[in-house]
C-alpha cells in the first residue's frame, strides 16, 4: 500500500464570479517532499495556496492534510495542524523588531498561560524565554542573528522574505508553502535558500514553493504547470524543460 | 532610578496625599474617578488592544453592582459579591462575545451598544434581584480584615488600590505573550492567523478581561454608594466608560488615568456655570479630540520630545543617560 502523502489536493475548483481561475486541479505532496508549482502570471498559483491555507473555500473538489479533510477549517486550525505559508508579498510584524516577529512563530502553542501572565507568575517567564531562546537559535540559522533588535520595517525586501521564511519555520511546521520566496532576493540569498530548502527537507519538512526562479526548481523532486487554472504537466524540472507545452506558454521559448 | 519609577513613586506620592490636599467634595468625585478608570481601563484595553470598540460596558458594570447588592444586603461578605459579579459579567461577556467579536469596526460597536440597551431594560424589568425602577438600598459598609469602609478616603484609597491592581495585570499582559500577539494582530492580521494565532480567542479573552474591570468597578460603586437603580447603567454610563480611553489614550494608562479625570472633573467644574455645562462639555470634549487625536496622553509624548529636543540642542556633545522608552513598554507606543 502506498504511503499517504501529506497533502492531497483533488479536483480542486475555484471561480470569481464567473471567472473560472481553478479547474479540476490534482496535486500531491509527500512527508518531506519539495514540491514546484510553476506558471505564467495570472494562472491561478497564489489562489492555489490560499484555497490550501484557509483564506478562501473553494467552490469544488477537497483539500486533505494529513489525512484529514481541511474543508471548512479557518486559517490558524489549518496552520495549529502544521500547514504553513509565506505571502506573496511578504507580511512581517512591523512594529516589531526581527526578534519579536520570530517569536510570534512559537506563541501559539498556549496551555492558559495567560493567568500565570497576568500575575506574572514565574511560569510565564520561563514560557517567553523559552519562545526567546528558541526565535534565537532560529535567526542564527537563517543568517538573521546580527539584525535580531533591528525595528522590521527598516528590512530591505529580501531579508522581509527571509524573516517571513524564519518565522513560519518557528512554528513547526509540517508544510511549508512558499509564494515567490526568491523574488527580492540576490543571487547569494537565492542560494541560501536553496541550503534552507534541502535543510528542511532533511527536518522532514515538506515545502511546495512557488517560484519563476529555474535554478531553484531544477532542485525540487516534482513540478507542476499550472496554466489558466488547470495543471498542463507535472513531472520534474529536467522533464519538463523539454515538454512543447511548457516551452509554449512558460519558458517562451 | 530607573525611569519608570523616577515618574511612578511622584505619581504614588501624589495619590496618596491626595485626600489630605483636596476638600471633601472633591474628594467624592476622586473616587469616582477611580471607578472610571477601572472600567474605562478594561474599555482601553479592549479599543486599545483588539479593536474591539465597547458601547456596552454598562451592562458589565450593573451586574457587579447589583451582584454586590443582592449578596450584601443579605448578609453575605463583600468579597462574594464581587467575585460572583466578576464571574458572571466575564462568563457573558465570553459567551456573548465568541458570537459578537466576529464583527468589527462599526458594527461591533452597534452590536455592543445593543448589548449594553438590553442589559439597561433587563435590569429596569428583572425587580426579583435589581429592584427595578425603585433600586436596592440599605447596601452594607464594606469591612475587610476589621477594617471599615465608611468615608470616602477609605474609599478612595481602597478603590485606588484594586485599580493598581487591576492596572498591574494589564500591564504584565501587555508586555508578555498576549500583548504580543495583541500587537501581531494589528500590525497583519492575516500573518497572525497564518502562523496558527487564533485572533478570535485573543479577542474574546480580551473581551471577558474588558467585562471584570467592568464589574468589579459596579461592585465597588455599589458599596460606595449604597443604593443602586438602574439609571446608573444606561447608555450615557457606557459613553463615560468609553471617552476614558477615548479622550485619555488608549494604549497606556496614564493617558486612561486622565481620560477618567476630566470625565469626572471637567463636567463637574463646568457645572458652576449654570444649565449650558452639558453643552460645554460636549465642546470640551470634541476639543481634545481635535487638538489631540490620540488623546490627552499625547501632551506627554510632546512634552517629552520637546524636552529631548532641547537638551540635545543645549548638549549636543553629551550621550543620552540611559535608554529611553524600552521596548518591554509595547502598550505606551501610539499607532500602529
Amino acid at each position: 500500500m502506498a504511503v499517504e502523502p501529506l497533502l492531497q489536493v483533488r479536483a480542486l475548483a475555484h471561480r470569481f464570479g464567473a471567472v473560472q481561475v481553478l479547474n479540476d486541479v490534482n496535486l500531491e505532496v509527500p512527508a518531506a517532499g519539495v514540491v514546484g508549482l510553476i506558471g505564467p502570471n495570472g494562472s491561478g498559483k497564489t489562489t492555489l495556496f490560499n484555497l490550501i491555507s484557509g483564506y478562501i473555500e473553494p467552490v469544488g473538489g477537497r483539500i486533505d492534510f494529513a489525512g484529514h479533510p481541511m474543508a471548512g477549517l479557518p486559517v490558524e486550525r489549518r496552520s495549529r495542524a502544521g500547514l504553513m505559508r509565506t505571502f506573496q508579498t511578504p507580511k512581517v510584524f512591523e512594529s516589531m523588531s526581527v526578534l519579536e516577529n520570530v517569536m510570534l512563530g512559537c506563541a501559539q502553542p498556549a496551555r492558559g498561560g495567560m493567568l500565570a501572565e497576568m500575575f506574572a507568575l514565574p511560569a510565564a517567564g520561563r514560557a517567553l524565554a523559552g519562545m526567546r531562546e528558541r526565535a534565537e537559535r532560529l535567526c542564527q540559522r537563517f543568517e538573521l542573528g546580527e539584525l535580531r533588535d533591528a525595528p522590521t520595517r527598516s528590512l530591505p525586501a529580501g531579508q522581509r522574505r527571509v524573516l517571513e521564511i524564519c518565522r513560519a519555520v518557528a512554528a513547526g511546521p509540517r508544510l511549508l508553502m512558499l509564494d515567490e520566496p526568491s523574488s527580492g532576493l540576490n543571487d547569494a540569498e537565492v542560494r541560501a535558500l536553496e541550503r534552507w530548502i534541502h535543510a528542511l527537507r532533511d527536518d522532514g519538512i515538506a515545502v511546495l514553493l512557488v517560484s519563476h526562479d529555474m535554478g531553484l526548481m531544477a532542485a525540487v523532486d516534482r513540478v507542476h504547470l499550472l496554466c489558466n487554472g488547470e495543471l498542463l504537466a507535472s513531472g520534474p524540472m529536467a522533464q519538463l524543460k523539454d515538454d512543447p507545452r511548457v516551452r509554449e506558454v512558460y519558458l517562451g521559448a | 532610578m530607573k525611569p519608570p519609577l523616577r515618574w511612578l513613586v511622584p505619581l504614588l506620592v501624589i495619590w496618596a496625599a491626595a485626600p489630605f490636599l483636596m476638600p471633601h467634595a472633591i474628594n467624592d468625585l476622586l473616587v469616582f474617578a477611580t471607578l472610571y478608570y477601572l472600567s474605562g481601563l478594561g474599555v482601553g484595553l479592549a479599543l486599545g488592544q483588539a479593536g474591539i470598540v465597547n458601547l456596552g460596558q454598562a451592562l458589565f458594570f450593573g451586574i457587579g453592582a447589583y451582584a454586590s447588592a443582592y449578596f450584601s444586603t443579605r448578609g453575605v461578605p463583600m468579597p462574594v459579591g464581587l467575585l460572583v459579579g466578576a464571574l458572571l459579567a466575564a462568563g457573558l461577556a465570553a459567551l456573548l462575545g465568541y458570537g459578537i467579536l466576529r464583527l468589527h469596526g462599526f458594527f461591533l460597536g452597534l452590536a455592543t451598544l445593543a448589548l449594553g440597551i438590553m442589559g439597561h431594560v433587563l435590569f429596569f424589568e428583572w425587580d426579583g434581584i435589581t429592584g427595578g425602577s425603585i433600586g436596592v438600598g440599605g447596601i452594607p459598609q464594606v469591612s475587610l480584615f476589621g477594617f471599615t469602609l465608611d468615608s470616602s478616603e477609605r474609599h478612595y484609597y481602597f478603590a485606588g488600590a484594586v485599580a493598581m491592581l487591576a492596572t498591574w495585570v494589564a500591564h504584565n499582559l501587555m508586555r508578555g505573550r498576549t500583548g504580543l500577539m495583541m500587537r501581531a494582530a494589528r500590525d497583519s492580521g492575516e500573518a497572525a492567523l497564518s502562523l496558527g494565532i487564533s485572533l478570535h480567542r485573543l479577542r474574546t479573552a480580551v473581551f471577558a478581561l474588558c467585562a471584570l474591570l467592568g464589574s468589579v468597578a459596579g461592585s465597588l460603586f455599589a458599596h460606595y454608594v449604597t443604593f443602586v437603580s438602574v439609571d446608573s447603567f444606561g447608555l450615557m454610563k457606557s459613553l463615560t466608560f468609553l471617552l476614558v480611553p477615548v479622550l485619555g489614550g488608549m494604549r497606556c494608562w496614564p493617558g486612561m488615568v486622565a481620560g477618567a479625570l476630566f470625565v469626572t472633573f471637567v463636567p463637574y467644574l463646568l457645572s458652576r456655570l449654570g444649565d449650558i455645562h452639558q453643552v460645554l462639555f460636549g465642546l470640551a470634549m470634541i476639543a481634545v479630540v481635535v487638538v489631540l487625536p490620540n488623546g490627552l496622553s499625547s501632551i506627554a509624548v510632546m512634552l517629552r520630545e520637546a524636552w529631548r529636543a532641547r537638551r540635545s540642542v543645549a548638549a549636543p556633545a553629551v550621550a543620552r543617560p540611559g535608554p529611553q522608552a524600552p521596548s518591554h513598554r509595547p502598550e505606551v507606543r501610539h499607532g500602529r
